[in-house]
């Protein structure tokens, strides 16, 4: 068609121009048109995904810390607390934009304060596609002012907030500690952490590519994180931790815990465990000083144990408060298996027992009984089980379930073996015997409600105070420790040195307990000393976690005002009060 | 008869002055809106709508400036237009300045100056020259020469590198071959030696940064961060428009300055977030008017020399729009192409309305010249 008519016009102005000028001019208007389609396309059909992505270029929540609560304990001490530091970090982009760390001394000023290789800050700096990159957080306000005034091209400062623990090591392992991002990790910060943290506000802003804020669309306003307070006296908790830290240094002991309880609340007025960690420098913490070992490890009670026995006996009537036992000649075979005193201690009376802490007796209490109750009294004075704190970590003991009992083993219970409590557990035990046989929860937490906490009568009161003054006897010279007492008031309490089970039967460490109570006359308080693995010459409890439950209670007494009970004053007391400090 | 129908105010006072008021009143609305536009994009800076202002007061007195002078100067002046131009394309390449990572400007000593710019308009003045000595069709020889006649420039100014304006001066050069009436058979054959060309191109002619731009032209999601960047917002700039738009100097990717080159070659996203579906029609309805009367007023030329000239220089006109437009709607790569009369920048708009006025004298002066 088209060489037809270039053939027949050959002249300037050929039809075949005007046929190619209409043909374009209708390309071109096809050509808008699919434009306008593409605009259509991009505009009518496709704009919510878009419009949705210019929204995620633009709008951002920002949101503003909510305050950390403040942790304190029962009189408003406080033990964790939020200070506002700033984080320094960095826009590698907008650096390498503004020509990099060509301005040397600035750059090497920045690293001479943060304390870091100027070569480790610009190797992470390296990437010119990364936008934030954070070069130290959680720095003083001092040292981030100085970084403001360096004026670097994309260094910037944010706001932070950093906890600090005044009461530092003496209560490290109960509180925890958090993370850099204030994120509970460990210990109360964590159990309580959503409670402490409160709710961040947040703003919804529309920002510009530079990151200025334009607008804001939307605010909440944000909670600030609850306070909370603890059972905790922090005076008797550092008191306790002082007293543990010696007596762990001075019996070379490889680890030490010992908890204070309120009787008639189950109130823990302190838990501490040695060694410690400062809270607010765990750049160097091995592990193992942060476990909270008053609740986390657990270990036989040994002779601490034997209350029990001869409380199930007179709960279940085989023996009564005024009978005695033979023990003699000293040992016995049960099953083939032999169990034995020190020594021949003779005919006893119950007091006897406790007092001598005879293997004999207990064994020949336990078997007297049947193995049901006697195997309930353990679970009922709480050996077994959590003990109502909820605390992170708490182990409840280790207590082999089993359909039949030897009598071997129900003897070896009897003296505290075959069974790992917790310091804390044993705690409670003697709180339930103070607290005439009414055995309550233990609590860390100081809650404002009224209600009184559930408790169960596992003993009659009668025989709990029986065995209050059997335990006090223990103290009395003559008993296996008189370095547990303590001028001026009349104390109770229980001796347990237990050889450490090891693979295959029992090594040659020791585990030193005291457990013990005072006022005799109307108990307030139960004191648990635990010394692990006393390294020295010392290694029995008498001598070791005695004199350092001697320390703690006595202190404890006068903090809380509790009026001294021993009216009579005894020249011996005083003597022997005399003696501890000479230990 | 068709003639008079077409042209009813052959003897108005406009008409005398060369002036073609449609077209003129259509650029006029065109330039004011890039204006509007500009003052959005550039953050509502006065400093920026006074410069381009002065430009566009110099672009026009250019444009009536060239439109009183008679389509037959143009046609002898074309070959030594052509030759200064190439020659100038040269010494660019030998003593060029170097900016923005490309040789394209000769230092004159009171002025920057570049050349490629007037090759814009001496390409085509030279290819139609060319081509209107000999008998329409052109013969396959005179295509051949028609055809170098283009390219040597082209790929003088596509070594600098400027791929933009190297595009335009390809198309200006075939759009008069193409109108000359190049035979189907002809083109057929240039556009399989075009495609077995392209390969060669991507291997040995094209820059790394031009084949990136065809890369994330096919895939902009793969590099979001680094060079589909630029297609990726402005998506999004024109789609967050909608069908309304939202409103002159509301636009939040632009105004907030996640578009780049918002002012220059990406001002059609900024439009189009502010104005919407709505604008871009009316807009693509006002840059189809421009072109349908350039090629009314081609069509309409008596002479085989101001016909293919007038078509050209409309179908680059045309050309420049949907280059732009398609590069910042996704349909077409990244290439540096402003949207005509809209982006803020200087030299582009002189030549295209030197272009104009050179239309505009072919379409105010044909009867005078039929009439000698």
């Amino acid at each position: 068609m088209n060489k037809r008519s270039a053939h027949a016009k050959q002249n300037s102005r050929p039809r075949l121009l005007e046929w190619r000028f209409i043909l374009v001019a209708t390309v071109v208007v096809g050509v808008f048109s699919a434009l306008v389609v593409r605009a259509a396309y991009i505009q009518v059909i496709e704009p919510d995904s878009l419009i949705q992505q210019g929204d995620n270029r633009t709008k951002r929540v920002r949101v503003t810390r909510a305050h950390r609560g403040i942790i304190s304990d029962r009189n408003g001490e406080e033990l964790a607390v939020s200070i506002p530091v700033r984080a320094i970090y960095a826009d590698p982009k907008v650096i390498h934009a503004n020509g990099g760390f060509s301005d040397q001394r600035r750059w090497q000023a920045l690293a001479d304060v943060l304390g870091q290789e100027l070569p480790h800050i610009t190797s992470r700096l390296g990437d010119p596609k990364k936008r934030f990159v954070y070069i130290q957080r959680q720095v003083s306000s001092a040292m981030a002012d100085y970084v403001e005034e360096l004026d670097l091209p994309g260094i910037y400062l944010r706001d932070e907030s950093r906890r600090y623990y005044p009461a530092g090591e003496t209560i490290a392992q109960l509180i925890g500690f958090t993370d850099v991002d204030d994120k509970g990790i460990e210990g109360i910060e964590r159990l309580y952490d959503k409670w402490l943290t409160g709710t961040p506000g947040t703003r919804q802003i529309r920002r510009d590519a530079k990151g200025r804020q334009v607008e804001i669309l939307e605010q909440t306003q944000g909670h600030a994180g609850k306070d909370l307070q603890l059972t905790i006296d922090q005076r008797i908790q550092a008191l306790a931790y002082r007293e543990l830290k010696l007596a762990v240094g001075t019996y070379k002991a490889a680890s030490g815990s010992a908890v204070v309880i309120d009787v008639h609340s189950g109130d823990v007025l302190a838990m501490v465990n040695s060694p410690s960690f400062n809270p607010n420098n765990r750049s160097n913490v091995s592990a193992h000083r942060i476990r909270n070992r008053a609740i986390t490890d657990t270990f036989e009670p040994g002779s601490t144990a034997k209350p029990l026995a001869v409380l199930a006996a007179l709960e279940f009537g085989t023996v009564e408060l005024e009978d005695t036992l033979d023990t003699s000649p000293g040992w016995m075979r049960i099953g083939g298996s032999m169990v034995q005193d020190g020594k021949n201690h003779g005919k006893l009376d119950l007091t006897g027992v406790i007092r001598k802490s005879s293997n004999m007796g207990t064994s020949k209490l336990a078997l007297s009984v049947p193995k049901n109750h006697f195997i309930d009294n353990y679970y009922q004075f709480g050996l077994v089980g959590d003990t109502g704190t909820s605390l992170i970590g708490e182990s409840g003991g280790i207590f082999h379930e089993r359909r039949r009992w030897s009598d071997f083993e129900l003897a070896t219970l009897s003296f505290g073996y075959g069974l790992s409590v917790t310091t804390l557990q044993l705690a409670r035990m003697y709180s339930t015997i103070a607290n005439d046989g009414y055995k309550l929860p233990l609590k860390v937490i100081k809650s404002n409600a009224t209600a009184e906490p559930e408790g169960e009568s596992v003993i009659s009161p009668e025989y709990a105070r029986a065995m209050v003054h059997m335990l006090e006897t223990v103290v009395m010279d003559g008993g296996t420790a008189p370095k547990a007492q303590i001028h001026g008031y009349r104390v109770a309490g229980k001796t347990g040195t237990s050889r450490k089970a090891v693979a295959g039967g029992y090594g040659e460490e020791y585990v030193n307990i005291f457990a013990g109570l005072a006022p005799v006359s109307n108990p307030e308080l139960v004191v648990v000393v635990l010394i692990n693995e006393p390294g020295g010459d010392l290694y029995y409890a008498g001598d070791t976690a005695a004199p350092t439950f001697s320390r703690i209670m006595s202190g404890a007494l006068q903090m809380l005002n509790i009026p001294p009970d021993d009216k009579a004053v005894s020249s011996l007391a005083a003597v022997s009060g005399g003696a501890q400090h000479d230990s | 008869m068709l003639r008079s129908k077409l042209e009813p105010h052959a003897n108005s006072i406009w008409h005398r002055l060369h002036i073609d008021l449609p077209l003129f009143l259509a650029l006029l609305v065109l330039m004011g809106t890039g204006l509007v536009v500009i003052y959005s994009a550039g953050g509502k800076d006065m400093d920026l709508i006074i410069r381009q202002g002065i430009r566009l007061g110099v672009a026009i007195s250019v444009m009536l400036v060239l439109a009183q002078i008679p389509p037959l100067a143009y046609r002898r002046l074309s070959i030594h237009f052509y030759v200064v131009g190439v020659l100038m394309l040269i010494a660019v390449l030998l003593i060029g300045t170097v900016g923005k990572g490309a040789q394209r400007w000769l230092d004159l000593g009171f002025m920057r100056f570049q050349p490629s710019e007037i090759m814009k308009l001496a390409v085509p003045m030279m290819v139609a020259w060319y081509i209107s000595r000999f008998n329409l069709p052109p013969r396959i020889v005179n295509i051949v020469v028609g055809f170098l006649l283009m390219a040597i420039p082209t790929l003088l100014v596509a070594k600098q590198p400027d791929l933009g304006t190297s595009l335009l001066l390809a198309s200006a050069g075939l759009f008069v071959l193409f109108l000359a009436g190049t035979s189907w058979k002809i083109i057929g054959t240039l556009a399989a030696l075009a495609s077995a060309f392209a390969p060669i191109m991507w291997m040995f002619l094209m820059q790394d940064y031009q084949k990136q731009r065809v890369l994330t032209f096919l895939n902009p999601e793969s590099d979001p961060l680094g060079s589909g960047y630029h297609i990726i917002q402005s998506k999004i700039a024109i789609g967050s428009g909608g069908i309304q738009g939202k409103g002159w100097l509301q636009g939040t990717q632009s105004q907030l300055e996640f578009l780049p080159e918002r002012h220059t070659d990406f001002i059609f996203s900024v439009f189009s977030e502010e104005f919407g579906f709505t604008g871009i029609v009316l807009l693509l309805i006002l840059y189809g008017f421009i072109v349908v009367r350039g090629m009314i007023i081609a069509m309409r030329a008596q002479e085989a020399y101001s016909k293919l000239l007038a078509g050209s220089i409309t179908l680059t006109f045309f050309i420049y729009v949907f280059v732009n437009m398609g590069m910042v709607s996704g349909l077409l790569p990244v290439v540096g192409v402003p949207l005509p009369l809209i982006s803020y920048g200087g030299t582009s708009m002189v030549t295209l309305l030197a272009g104009f006025g050179i239309l505009m004298g072919i379409g105010t002066q044909k009867r005078l010249l039929s009439r000698e």
